[in-house]
């Protein structure tokens, strides 16, 4: 039997609260789009409206002087990005996705890339939102200025809730000027215990490079570290990266370094594929690497060195691929981390569920936020670890 | 409508609960010891009906559960020197104060991590970081004598949050005990945890989600050199507009703080820093990182304050220097002492733009009003920080009213009521200037998803009926 999907795409921030209230009064369960890129996080269900955030786009406010833009959240971040270009700025967020993917999406996938390094993730740059709630109000947190502790922090909630809380409407964020120097160098290892002692040797610098990147395949590691601010303050970073790389392997600069991070920020599965990804205590990541290249069906894994998130990819046969993968999350708690199936075939769905075993620190707590924010429980059934 | 005490075990008998249940040494009851609690570092006072003195998590959660049993609030208190009434047990009840979980559990090298307890002091933990050449970023200036567990409480920023972010950038773990006595750990080590974001929810939460037990916090790599500055200029507006004019040459400096005349003169007199003190505004300006490009970045700002009239520029030449010159940014609030025997301090936030109307609307509320009101602030996020001179108790209701007509100027500019010091009781009934009531209502149900019993810290942050209906009642009336 199929079901009629019914789509609102509201124009305002209020039509798409009055479109959650009605959904909710109904018990029909909610689907949220922005660019509709990260479909395969979650173990989506079925969902009975769809809610488009595309008819939200647009800069709210953006005051050059005061480093912050507000924007509506379907607005796609590379328009975004061109409309702050214009004044010489930058929001420093390079997620994957960025080519399509809207504000909104980002924010609420805690989509952050490889610039998290030098300028913190998502949580770290947003201090405002509006969000349009399951009651049908709109709740704003946070504000237009840098620095706010009024009331709770309820961005921060907002940030990878996967639109279980709410449709995030609006975002404010800090933005930065454009830096005047950029520049990149890779360096090469055999191992990865090199690759990472390399990068850890970096990050325990003053350097603050923009991108700390580790990428490997079986018996070829490379550091691939981006520089950003005042001229000398670059040739220095990556003096400083040559430095770490000569003891254990070979650096070169690479003019180009941006185009090779861009495919890295997703790493794409092969559709036969399985994507794990893990946030790890800095440390942990030599151990963790050294682990996944031992394991059946291992192809690559991608690390921003500097936070800690790890993306690993495995191939081949399914059995191998589910022991493989339960194999990284085990391997990410017991270092003190944490880790979520990202990508896998459809058919393994119903082997290798998102979350692990979902017994989540404090889950509770968001068990009672959830239920607080949305009773029904009608907004991104399956979507997050929270059920 | 006068008392908000609710029902529930109070003074003697809590007491005597308290200490069957821990054992004297952890509680104080008597009158002499609960004065000693009545008051932080704001105006408001109240007394407790009891303090305990955990010795751990398990101290903690045993009188967790006691005060959810018998009905009584539990406030948390660091080192007491918060400035919006955050410590102050508006409810009565019982004051937790951390001065004896106050260890460092470990500082983790190569994570870059340490673990710490509520208790211990902000600037001890940059102290042990040192020699492995890390440091703690966030630095609010009683960083002397404020502890972890406060700054995690009000989310805590300071002079040097303007590149690097103020607490809740840096906590990466929270060992949290709810107020039924409930323990829960949250992240750890690694940046990201699945699910909803809690620790970031908790922190700033005032003590009204719960008491924090263990904070695992970021260390950061020590800058390889600083550049300091000081630059005087001939008026306050002249000091303002170089903030943002700073700014849009590309420069996001460390940090960028701004005093006026009067908090010059009290500095000098207290402090000795070198100020000028004809200047009508100093700026104290900062960047660090690596060696490399540092006295350019420092030449460029000299460029921008002599474009805008600067009449002295002084550039630290050794840490000597340095220290001196941060001594009395960060002696300044104590040295108010030498103006007036006591002052109310505000902590509005404004787009960093409309610094200088703003400022100049302080300046005609303290003529309005007759009071002195000097300013020291961190220019560069726009975070004022006006201090209202008074001699006399009595004269507090009209510091309060000057400082509420302050407030509602950087509210309608587009900011905040706080930036760094909290709502607590001081300002609970000015939010609805800032959120409406669905966004309050919003807030409300985090409250209740951790403290459904509403026994952690009450009366803080959400206007409540008792202590805000003559506020309300004054907003209700047509202007």
């Amino acid at each position: 039997m199929t079901t009629l999907v019914e789509r609102a795409r509201p124009n305002t921030y209020h039509e798409c609260a009055r479109a959650l209230a009605s959904a909710s009064e109904q018990k029909r369960s909610i689907r949220i789009i922005g660019a509709g890129t990260k479909s395969y996080l979650g173990d989506l269900v079925q969902a009975d409206v769809v809610v488009e955030t595309a008819g939200l786009r647009g800069i709210v406010a953006h005051v050059p002087g005061d480093l912050t833009v507000t924007v509506a959240a379907g607005t796609p971040l590379v328009d975004l990005q061109r409309s702050l270009g214009e004044h010489g700025q930058v929001l420093p967020l390079d997620p994957p996705h960025g080519d399509a993917a809207t504000v909104g999406g980002i924010v609420a996938a805690n989509s952050a890339g490889f610039r998290r390094a030098r300028y913190g993730g998502v949580r770290d740059l947003l201090v405002g939102t509006t969000t349009a709630l399951a009651d049908g109000t709109l709740a704003h947190a946070g504000g237009r200025v840098v620095k706010n502790v009024a009331g709770y922090d309820m961005n921060k909630l907002l940030v990878g809730s996967l639109g279980t809380l709410g449709v995030i409407t609006e975002c404010t964020f800090k933005v930065l000027p454009l830096p005047a120097a950029i520049a990149g160098i890779r360096a090469s290892f055999s191992r990865a215990a090199d690759a990472f002692a390399a990068a850890d040797a970096v990050a325990r610098t003053p350097a603050r490079p923009a991108a700390l990147v580790v990428d490997g395949v079986a018996g070829t590691w490379q550091l691939l570290v981006l520089a950003e601010g005042e001229a000398s303050a670059v040739e220095r970073t990556l003096a400083i990266v040559a430095d770490a790389a000569a003891a254990r392997g070979s650096a070169e600069r690479d003019a180009d370094l941006e185009r090779t991070l861009g495919p890295l920020r997703e790493l794409p599965a092969e559709p036969e594929g399985v994507l794990v990804r893990a946030s790890l205590p800095p440390a942990a990541q030599r151990a963790f690497a050294e682990g996944a290249q031992r394991l059946e069906g291992f192809t690559r894994l991608v690390a921003d060195a500097a936070s800690g998130t790890v993306r690993a990819r495995l191939l081949g046969d399914d059995d191998d691929m589910i022991a493989g993968a339960d194999a990284l999350l085990a391997a990410a708690r017991v270092c003190g981390g944490s880790a979520r199936i990202e990508r896998r075939p459809d058919r393994l769905r119903a082997r290798l569920g998102s979350w692990g075993d979902g017994d989540l620190p404090g889950l509770f707590l968001m068990r009672r936020l959830k239920d607080a924010f949305d009773p029904h429980a009608v907004l991104e059934p399956g979507r997050g670890p929270i059920r | 409508m006068t008392t908000a005490v609710r029902a529930g075990l109070r003074g003697r008998e809590l007491v005597q609960g308290l200490t069957s249940l821990l054992g004297a040494s952890k509680v104080l009851g008597t009158r002499e010891d609960l004065i000693l609690y009545e008051y932080d570092g704001a105006v408001d006072t109240a007394t407790p009906d009891a303090v305990v003195l955990p010795n751990d998590t398990a101290d903690v959660s045993a009188v967790a559960r006691f005060c959810h049993e018998h009905g009584v609030p539990i406030v948390p208190r660091g080192a007491g020197t918060g400035l919006s009434g955050g410590a102050i047990p508006v409810e009565g009840g019982v004051v937790v104060s951390f001065a004896r979980m106050a260890r460092i559990l470990e500082i983790d090298v190569p994570n870059r991590r340490a673990v710490v307890q509520p208790g211990l002091i902000n600037l001890h933990l940059s102290t042990a970081a040192a020699p492995y050449g890390l440091y703690f970023v966030p630095d609010p200036s009683s960083q002397k004598a404020c502890t972890l567990g406060g700054n995690v409480a009000e989310n805590s920023g300071g002079p040097h949050t303007l590149a690097y972010g103020v607490t809740t950038n840096h906590v990466t773990g929270l060992e949290i005990v709810l107020s039924d006595g409930t323990v829960v750990r949250l992240g750890g080590k690694a940046e990201d945890a699945e699910g909803y974001d809690l620790i970031g929810a908790f922190v700033g939460s005032e003590g009204t989600l719960g008491l924090v037990t263990e904070i695992t916090v970021k260390l950061t790599p020590l800058p390889e050199d600083k550049r300091t500055i000081l630059a005087a200029f001939p008026t306050m507006d002249q000091a303002s507009a170089s903030v943002s004019a700073i700014i849009a040459t590309g420069l996001v400096p460390a940090a960028i703080e701004l005093m006026d005349q009067l908090a010059t003169q009290a500095v000098e007199a207290a402090v000795g820093a070198g100020y000028p003190l004809d200047a009508g505004g100093i700026l104290l300006l900062e960047v660090d990182g690596l060696r490399d490009g540092l006295d350019d970045a420092a030449a460029r700002i000299e460029a921008v304050c002599r474009e805008h009239g600067a009449t002295t520029l002084r550039r630290a030449r050794n840490a000597l220097e340095r220290d001196k010159l941060w001594a009395g940014r960060k002696g300044a609030f104590a040295a108010m002492g030498r103006l007036a025997p006591a002052y109310y301090v505000q902590d509005g936030v404004i787009p960093r733009t409309r610094l200088p109307e703003v400022l100049r609307t302080v300046r005609e509320v303290s003529e309005r009003y007759g009071l002195r009101i000097a300013n020291v602030f961190h220019a560069g996020d726009g975070n004022l920080h006006p201090l209202v001179l008074f001699s006399d108790p009595s004269e507090l209701p009209r510091v309060h009213e000057a400082g509420l007509e302050i407030l509602t100027a950087c509210v309608a500019a587009g900011g905040s009521l706080t930036g760094e010091h909290g709502v607590g009781m001081e300002k609970n009934c000015y939010m609805p200037l800032q959120f409406t009531p669905a966004d309050l209502a919003a807030m409300r149900r985090v409250k209740d998803s951790f403290d459904p019993a509403g026994l952690a810290n009450p009366g803080k942050i959400f206007p409540t009926p008792s202590r805000c209906r003559e506020f309300q009642l004054r907003q209700a009336t047509p202007r």
